[in-house]
């Protein structure tokens, strides 16, 4: 009476040989075929050509030699290598240090408190992700520099001659480079205390716990692993950072890691093998703090007590301290914001450079800006660097809304597809730059010095963020939704066209401003691949920079800066309209 | 198109898990005849969703054969796999799927702007989806932002893009799940309702008993990835196969003994009780003397007297005592102790005994359905 026990007992029905195949020959199979190829197109030269060039001596006539371990050698064999890798390290472990403190503390006082003047810290986020690094370090070098307000105000007050503070040193770039990423910092971490759950703390404030009690034992308990998944990841940026270690670091004789590569191309002939050899060593370092990075990020997904409740959490109250919290989110305001912004515009309306003096004001002069609006090249650049931005931005969309979505749904292919757009994250800017180089080089037709160049770099090294806002933004859709419309008798394209990127065009959007501003400021891999007729917005600025044109580099970086808070803030409205729904407001 | 006759034949899909196999259904096969109303019923993880879903082309079974009249969908031995887009099959989700950026219009028209297998001009898309919303009664809906609905009218408009190009073979995968309870009785007469007029070959997926037996021509019970027994609503009910389809499908009392003498199908015969009692059961299917069965009593079957009445003729009598008593306003609903176990018995409102009266329990021989035990 019972069915027969005969198939259960021989366990699961044995499964055709070609079903890993067939899975390939589903409906997905081409569009994931066709993915993974542009992807691996993509993302495996500039890999390969690395590690040939470091492996190759170069013969007279350019073309690849014999192989060679000479490059590695002479590398390791250099004192140099050793002095460079220690400051790195100093400069990235204390630069994290201070972006974390900074931008932590300020996040949870202005998401987790009753402080006053909220608003500032976050109006302060924006604008600055919208800024170039470049001109935050000329403004910061100016106000804390020889001639700044600071040693200015020093001298007069204590009739010495000499500064109070060098911001060419080491501590003067750890401080910038903390400052200059402490917003992104705030950023993503108020996303994380204002995600967590509050009932965890007021369960221990009702249980007669003080404020920094519940702080201490729950919150930043809580918070651990998000925070320290975060700290990874500055800290790897801040390996890879370019901007301050060549703007302030190079004049102070301050060699980094990605200076040294930099510094090597530079070299006429450029020392390319050594270049390579000395970016496949830093690919391997970054590779290895990568993988760690996503064993700590996994766990901190775990430990995520995400709450889908749709109340807002209760800010603590500080009682008097809050003007404290405010104090703070104020001097935020006036280090980030306040400070850059009048050194800028003073040194923008100023003829040449001198301190802020009233007896200085009768010289100012628009005579900056006329150079900025008078010359037709200053317009090229701003409209090369747009397009630049937002090719390289498009592009990246494209392709990952396609790997994204076959990863997500677990598709033939899907997690070699995931892997390979996430592959670029081992390319510090630097490394990428000298990649795009050498693979540019020997293209049969002519890439080196034109604006696809520099588009197709941005795209690769981009590419894994693009990877991560569709990821994320597919896992949102309800599978069945898609399944409907397969049922009711669309193809897989039919199904990604008129379904699945309706609904994760906020994502995409997002994703798409994020790379389209980053991109807009990135210099270490344009300043390789610039040409002169393939200039962009950062490496122009570099360029007033070295030949002293402070002024014209203000005024046109603020002009720059104020079309770029433009974009940064439209991001920024949609991100928060995508969380509000996602935590069901 | 006309309804047609689906065939499943032997239809496995198990998910290898680290542990081993898991969940997924076992060589399933059923084959139902046009315009039937077929409902897997059973517990969650028994196999009738990946069932469901492997007709509908979402899944990929691993062995078996699926057809819908001369189509065949499905055939691991042959090498066929047609894809869901082109099987040509209506199918409501459980969470109904309506797409949020579509009005309700364009999420009833979708199927028709995607169809392959034939074009529609405007007009007929017009008139089709029209058709559709007024057949499940949301004629006028037309313009409404699919975001702006009740559950109750999603479920409407994922029924309508379901039949809107008259497909010859409906899915349903718990579709009033997720409706609050008076509007579940609501849309389950109206289902009904619909499936007759329409006359579509429809396949329901359900885990509530009640909604199975009020809509189904015929319902299979699954358990742990196998079909343990097809037939009619009623026979499921009062013909039982086995103690988990008497237990799953509505609450019954099991009580143990030994068959006394061998018997033909559907005849009564005695069975001797672990205390020496002995009662008469209907047999639906031969039975071996001295074997080990269970007995299936449905709690409304049994009438409680007091404990003197004697036994009807035809009837089987027991005795015990009043444990549990509750008032459930249509009927009482006691727990009365005999020997060591406890009975179900559900009485009129009327019948009124006090907990610790003793009690007879009486029941019809043909109420007492034997099961393997």
């Amino acid at each position: 009476m019972n069915p027969a026990p005969t198939a259960l007992a021989a366990g699961a029905p044995i499964r055709p040989l070609g079903h890993r195949l067939a899975r390939w020959a589903g409906p997905t199979g081409p569009l994931s075929l066709a993915t993974g190829l542009v992807l691996a197109a993509l993302v495996l030269p500039p890999l390969a050509v690395l590690l040939q060039v470091s492996l190759t001596t170069v013969n007279p006539d350019g073309s690849p030699g014999a192989l060679t371990f000479e490059h590695y050698a002479r590398l390791f064999a250099d004192p140099a290598l050793y002095r460079s890798a220690w400051n790195s390290l100093l400069f990235a472990s204390f630069a994290t240090l201070v972006s974390l403190l900074f931008g932590g503390v300020l996040a949870w006082v202005v998401e987790r408190t009753n402080a006053p003047m909220k608003g500032l810290a976050y109006l302060t986020a924006i604008i600055s992700m919208g800024t170039p690094y470049i001109l935050y370090v000329t403004a910061w070098l100016f106000l804390f520099g020889r001639a700044g307000p600071f040693n200015d105000w020093y001298r007069s007050l204590s009739g010495s001659t000499g500064i109070l503070f060098n911001p060419y040193s080491l501590w003067g770039m750890i401080l910038v480079e903390g400052f200059l990423w402490s917003p992104l910092v705030f950023l993503l971490l108020s996303a994380t205390f204002r995600a967590a759950n509050a009932e965890m703390e007021e369960a221990a404030r009702m249980s007669g716990a003080s404020i920094l009690d519940t702080v201490w034992r729950i919150s930043l308990r809580l918070a651990w692993p998000a925070i320290l998944a975060m700290a990874l990841f500055v800290f790897i940026r801040n390996l890879e950072s370019f901007d301050v270690p060549v703007l302030i670091g190079t004049p102070g004789r301050i060699n980094l890691l990605t200076t040294d590569i930099y510094l090597a191309t530079k070299e006429v002939p450029p020392l390319l093998g050594h270049a390579s050899a000395f970016s496949v060593v830093m690919i391997g370092i970054v590779g290895v703090l990568l993988l760690l990075y996503g064993r700590v990020s996994r766990s901190a997904e775990r430990y995520a007590s995400v709450t889908g409740k749709g109340f807002r959490p209760r800010p603590f109250d500080l009682g008097r301290a809050r003007w404290a919290g405010g104090a703070l989110i104020g001097f935020n305001f006036v280090i980030i914001l306040g400070l850059p912004l009048v050194a800028l515009l003073w040194t923008s309306l100023t003829p040449f450079a001198r301190p802020i003096r009233l007896a200085a004001v009768p010289s100012l002069t628009l005579k900056n800006y006329r150079a900025v609006f008078g010359v037709a090249s200053y317009l090229d650049l701003a409209v090369n660097t747009l397009l630049v931005a937002a090719g390289a931005a498009t592009a990246a969309v494209l392709i990952t809304l396609c790997a994204a979505w076959i990863a997500a749904r677990r598709r033939a292919g899907g997690t070699a597809l995931d892997q390979l757009a996430t592959l670029p994250l081992v390319f510090p800017g630097i490394v990428l730059g000298v990649a795009m180089m050498e693979l540019a080089l020997r293209a049969p037709f002519p890439l080196y010095g034109t604006l696809w160049l520099i588009a197709l770099g941005f795209l690769v090294r981009y590419m894994p963020y693009g990877m991560r806002y569709a990821y994320s933004g597919v896992l949102q859709i309800h599978r069945e939704l898609e399944e409907a419309a397969g049922v009711a008798g669309a193809g897989p394209i039919g199904t990604l066209r008129r379904v699945v990127v309706p609904l994760l065009s906020p994502a995409l959007l997002s994703g798409w401003l994020f790379i389209f501003l980053i991109a807009a400021k990135e210099l270490s891999m344009a300043v390789l691949l610039s040409g002169p007729g393939s200039q962009v917005m950062a490496v122009a600025m570099f360029d007033l920079w070295t030949n002293g044109q402070g002024g014209e580099l203000s005024a046109l970086g603020l002009l720059w800066a104020l079309l770029m808070t433009l974009f940064a803030t439209l991001f920024y409205a949609l991100g928060r309209r995508g969380s509000a729904g996602a935590f069901g407001r | 198109m006309s309804p047609a006759t689906l065939q499943v034949h032997k239809l496995s899909k198990v998910y290898p898990t680290a542990d081993g196999p898991a969940g997924g259904v076992r060589e399933a096969s059923f084959t139902l005849e046009p315009g039937a109303f077929f409902t897997l019923l059973g517990p969650s993880g028994c196999g009738k969703t990946t069932t469901l879903r492997s007709i509908a082309g979402l899944e990929t079974p691993d062995a078996g054969s699926i057809r819908l009249g001369e189509r065949v969908f499905f055939d691991a031995a042959a090498g066929v796999n047609v894809p869901l887009n082109l099987r040509h099959i209506g199918m409501v989700f459980q969470s109904y799927a309506i797409w949020p950026h579509m009005t309700v219009f364009e999420n009833v028209a979708f199927p028709l702007r995607v169809s392959k297998q034939q074009r529609y001009d405007r007009a007929e898309i017009r008139r089709m989806v029209d058709t559709a919303l007024d057949t499940v009664s949301l004629g006028g809906f037309q313009d409404r932002s699919a975001t702006r609905l009740s559950g109750g009218q999603q479920q409407r408009v994922a029924l309508a893009r379901a039949i809107v190009r008259q497909p010859r073979l409906l899915l349903l995968d718990e579709p009033l799940s997720n409706l609050d309870a008076a509007l579940r009785e609501d849309m389950r007469t109206e289902l009904k309702r619909l499936q007759q007029q329409i006359g579509v070959t429809t396949i329901y997926v359900t885990h509530d008993q009640a909604e199975a037996l009020d809509l189904s021509d015929r319902i299979a019970v699954l358990n742990g990835g196998r079909i343990v027994q097809i037939g009619a609503p009623r026979d499921i009910y009062f013909r039982p196969q086995s103690s988990f389809v008497a237990g799953f499908v509505g609450a019954t009392n099991l009580v143990h003994g030994t068959v006394q003498a061998g018997c033909g199908a559907e005849a009564v015969a005695p069975v001797l009780l672990a205390d020496g009692q002995v009662l008469h059961c209907l047999f639906p299917r031969p039975a071996a003397g001295s074997a080990r069965i269970a007995i299936s009593i449905r709690p409304e079957a049994v009438t409680l007297t007091p404990a003197e009445a004697p036994r009807r003729d035809g009837w089987n009598r027991m005795q015990g005592v009043v444990a549990t008593s509750g008032f459930l306003g249509n009927m009482n609903r006691y727990g009365i102790r005999v020997g060591d176990a406890v009975m179900q018995a559900n009485t009129g409102p009327e019948a009124i005994f006090p907990v610790g009266a003793a009690v007879g329990l009486h029941f019809p021989s043909d109420s007492a359905v034997a099961v393997p035990d």
